[in-house]
């Protein structure tokens, strides 16, 4: 009994200790406010790219007759919804002194698609989907929020 | 020829059946990630889940045990009560999933929120539990579910450059802005997601139900053998459809709708009609079976009559725990949890919870006391004790790459 | 069908019987060998009498300390009822035929009473350790060997022990056959129980449940069960 009870305590620790190693790596490192920071701006920005691909997408697809406007319409209430979240969550987060003025073009950046995925939700509420203009926007909107979180992504 | 039709119809109900909201979920969003680098976890996955359906279907068609008869029998009442809490957990979480992922389907039609279509979605479940015959859950959904070929149509539609689709098939293929570790993340939950532990529970159940003997035992690896295969072919032409049209954009897939999508842009709303009727048979025979399974591997512990092949009534207690199950079911949903997120916390779990599953199959599979000449072959033992490793290293892993990658995220 | 176990002469009552699911003469299910019931004949035989199932059979199962406090839980829940003790019982005469299920010679219908008090269990001669001259020093009981014919007429009598260090139940059935299964699970599993031996019941063996132990003299038959 005794024996196997240390054993059993043994086999125990060492699973502890490696499922411990890789979260340690993980939490022991000091990471710097601002690196931290840039992690998640690069986050944001690049969901905010894949809403913003996602809401053109299903609008441009509708455009093409290819989509019914109840899927369209689900497709893009997600992605408004999905948006307002991404630059909720950012704006929450404390800004590191050192990046108070990237942090307000980010945020500008965030609160501009957020405007743009609502008006393509209300394009796809009222049913008008040939909106060349607007898809123009959208899309030009999605490669410069993938090219900003492409400046975070090195820091 | 009445012979060839049974076989025909198992094999094509194989087919629909094996996709579930997990796989759905799964392999769009690695897809659209991931591109082509993880499908040859697809394959890992669908090949295991062959070798150990046909393990429980053999012992299932020689000696009528169904798979938790068997961990009882194997591993005793208190390593048994671990593992079926373990495993009811997991497959409750999963019918939570399925049955949301019936409301998702029908709200892509509708638009109405799928949070209020979740009622009618539960009792329309229960009640196809309670009255229809095993054997048409099984026929019919299976059928329809095969409308998800739509998406191999799609992707063969979208014509992506198959050369070059080759040649990322390596996972050194991976795209430069994931980490190895959501890279592993993700073989995980897709491994997880194509080796479900309910649906040997429910294949061998199953088998009972049907009431098979080992005469039974061609049809069943026809079943096997053929359709879950090309089950996996759907899966890998869902990843396929979503690593075409999402990857280049940078499109995360979050939605029931997006996984459909690429089906639109190829095909059109008759198309994308098809696949979500595929969509809705698809979680909806899955929420059957999960549903049952739950039921079945209570049943099969405590050692209550199950099943649908005896009356209702005479199978009292069982059709009490579908109820409850459902009711509880749809008050998870009612509280407004993304189904989605469901999906994606059941597919890991099912992936810690493998080795529960299929060490007592390995074990009693090799048993002469349970299935005398039909007893496990040296290929079938190399096989099962490959992915025995395999089951317990994903399973080990599982926990600490979702702490470091915060569920795929990072 | 797996070849019946009816003709076999002798069986191992904790991997042949115990857990497996009873089935009536319709086919029906009715419980699991939740626990085995035994008797100690005049003689000193040890008498396997009986089928135990329901929660106070399986309670006491899930080990000395989560066992005894799931069932003494279970006790106090109706401390009113006298029966709430005693779990139920199927008479082994009633028993036709062992194979991947038990199978019961009528219906079951209204079969199952309440058990008698004051007999013993497998489940709790199971675990019980060992003491004595040839067995490992931390041995405990692991199965028990019954001679009888299920189905047949005559009495079942637990004629030895398996002995060894380690669990109940944690042999998965690896020690009894020449062909065993996958090659790296069957020779981990018997590597386990290297020092697993059979003594037989009679002269130089003590059951002392009373006492929770079992104590071996030199005179007991031990020999190994494995080799």
């Amino acid at each position: 009994m005794g024996s196997q009870r240390r054993t059993v305590v043994a086999v125990l620790l060492v699973l502890a200790a490696l499922a411990a190693g890789p979260l340690a790596a993980c939490t022991v490192v000091d990471e710097p406010a601002a690196a931290d920071w840039d992690h998640s701006a690069e986050r944001a920005l690049s969901d905010m790219a894949s809403e913003v691909g996602s809401a053109r997408l299903a609008l441009d697809t509708a455009r093409r007759e290819r989509l019914w406007p109840p899927y369209a319409l689900v497709l893009v209430t997600e992605a408004e919804e999905a948006a307002g979240t991404v630059e909720e969550d950012l704006s929450r987060l404390q800004v590191p002194p050192q990046r108070e003025q990237q942090a307000e073009q980010v945020l500008d950046l965030l609160a501009v698609a957020v405007t743009t995925v609502s008006e393509a939700r209300s394009r796809a509420v009222e049913g008008r989907y040939d909106d060349p203009a607007l898809l123009d926007r959208m899309e030009r909107l999605a490669s410069r929020l993938t090219g900003e979180a492409g400046r975070y992504a090195s820091g | 020829m009445k012979r060839y039709f049974a076989v025909l119809l198992g094999v094509l109900t194989a087919i629909g059946g094996f996709v579930d909201i997990g796989d759905l979920v799964t392999n769009a969003q690695v897809g659209a990630r991931f591109g082509w680098s993880l499908v040859w976890i697809v394959v890992l996955g669908v090949v295991g889940i062959c070798v150990f359906a046909e393990m429980s279907g053999r012992i299932a068609a020689v000696s009528h045990r169904a798979t938790f008869d068997l961990v009882r029998e194997r591993l005793g009442p208190r390593m048994g009560l671990l593992n079926l809490v373990g495993s009811m957990l997991v497959t409750l979480l999963t019918f939570i999933a399925e049955i949301g992922g019936v409301a998702l389907a029908l709200q892509l039609v509708s638009s109405v929120h799928h949070v209020l279509l979740v009622p009618f979605v539960a009792v329309a479940v229960w009640i196809v539990l309670w009255r229809a015959k095993f054997s048409s859950i099984e026929n019919v959904l299976g059928l329809l579910g095969l409308t998800l070929i739509g998406f191999a149509v799609a992707l063969w539609q979208l014509g992506p450059d198959w050369s070059e689709m080759v040649a990322t098939l390596s996972p050194a293929e991976k795209p430069a802005g994931e980490s190895w570790a959501t890279y592993a993340f993700f073989g995980v939950a897709l491994f997880g997601a194509a080796m479900t532990p309910y649906e040997v529970f429910f294949f061998s159940s199953g088998g009972v139900e049907e009431r098979w003997t080992s005469k039974d035992i061609g049809v069943m690896r026809a079943n096997v053998f053929i359709g879950f295969p090309l089950g996996g072919v759907l899966s890998v032409a869902i990843a396929g459809c979503a690593a075409v049209v999402f990857l280049p954009q940078g499109i995360v897939v979050e939605s029931l709708g997006q996984v459909g999508l690429p089906v639109a842009v190829a095909l059109g709303k008759i198309g994308l009609a098809v696949v979500v009727l595929g969509f809705f048979a698809a979680t909806f025979g899955a929420a059957c079976e999960t549903g049952l399974s739950v039921g079945y591997s209570l049943a099969q512990y405590v050692g209550f009559q199950w099943g649908k092949f005896v009356r209702p009534t005479e199978a009292a207690g069982f059709h009490v725990v579908l109820l409850v199950v459902t009711v509880l079911a749809a008050g998870v949903l009612l509280t407004g949890v993304d189904p989605i997120m469901v999906t994606e916390v059941s597919v890991v779990f099912s992936a810690i919870a493998l080795p529960l599953t299929y060490f007592p199959i390995l074990v009693v599979a090799n048993d002469p006391d349970y299935l005398g000449e039909h007893s496990n072959g040296w290929f079938a033992n190399a096989l099962g004790i490959f992915y025995l490793v395999v089951i317990t290293v994903v399973s080990l892993a599982a926990i600490p790459l979702m702490v470091v990658t915060s569920m795929g995220q990072g | 069908m797996t070849a019946a176990r009816g003709s076999r002469p002798s069986y191992d009552a904790a991997l042949h019987l115990l857990d497996r699911q009873v089935v009536d003469s319709d086919g029906r299910l009715v419980a699991k060998v939740d626990d085995v019931e035994l008797v100690r004949a005049d003689d000193g035989r040890l008498l396997v009498t009986g089928i135990l199932s329901g929660l106070p059979a399986l309670l006491p199962r899930f080990g000395p300390r989560a066992g005894s406090l799931a069932a003494r839980v279970h006790r106090e829940i109706r401390w009113a009822a006298a029966d709430q003790e005693q779990p139920l019982v199927i008479g082994f005469d009633l028993v036709d035929e062992v194979t991947s299920e038990v199978r019961l010679s009528c219906s079951a219908e209204g079969l199952l009473e309440r058990a008698q008090g004051g007999r013993w269990r497998l489940g709790t001669l199971l675990g019980t350790p060992v003491h004595g001259p040839g067995v490992h020093r931390s041995a405990r009981v692991l199965d028990a060997r019954v001679r009888g014919r299920l189905g047949g007429p005559g009495d079942h009598v637990v004629e030895a022990l398996v002995v060894g260090p380690g669990r109940p139940g944690a042999l998965l059935g690896y020690d009894r056959r020449s062909e065993p299964g996958p090659w790296l699970v069957g020779s981990f599993v018997r590597w386990l129980h290297r020092h697993a031996v059979v003594v037989d019941l009679g002269a130089g063996v003590e059951l002392d449940l009373e006492a929770g132990e079992v104590r071996i003299t030199g005179d007991a038959s031990v020999r190994p069960l494995l080799g």
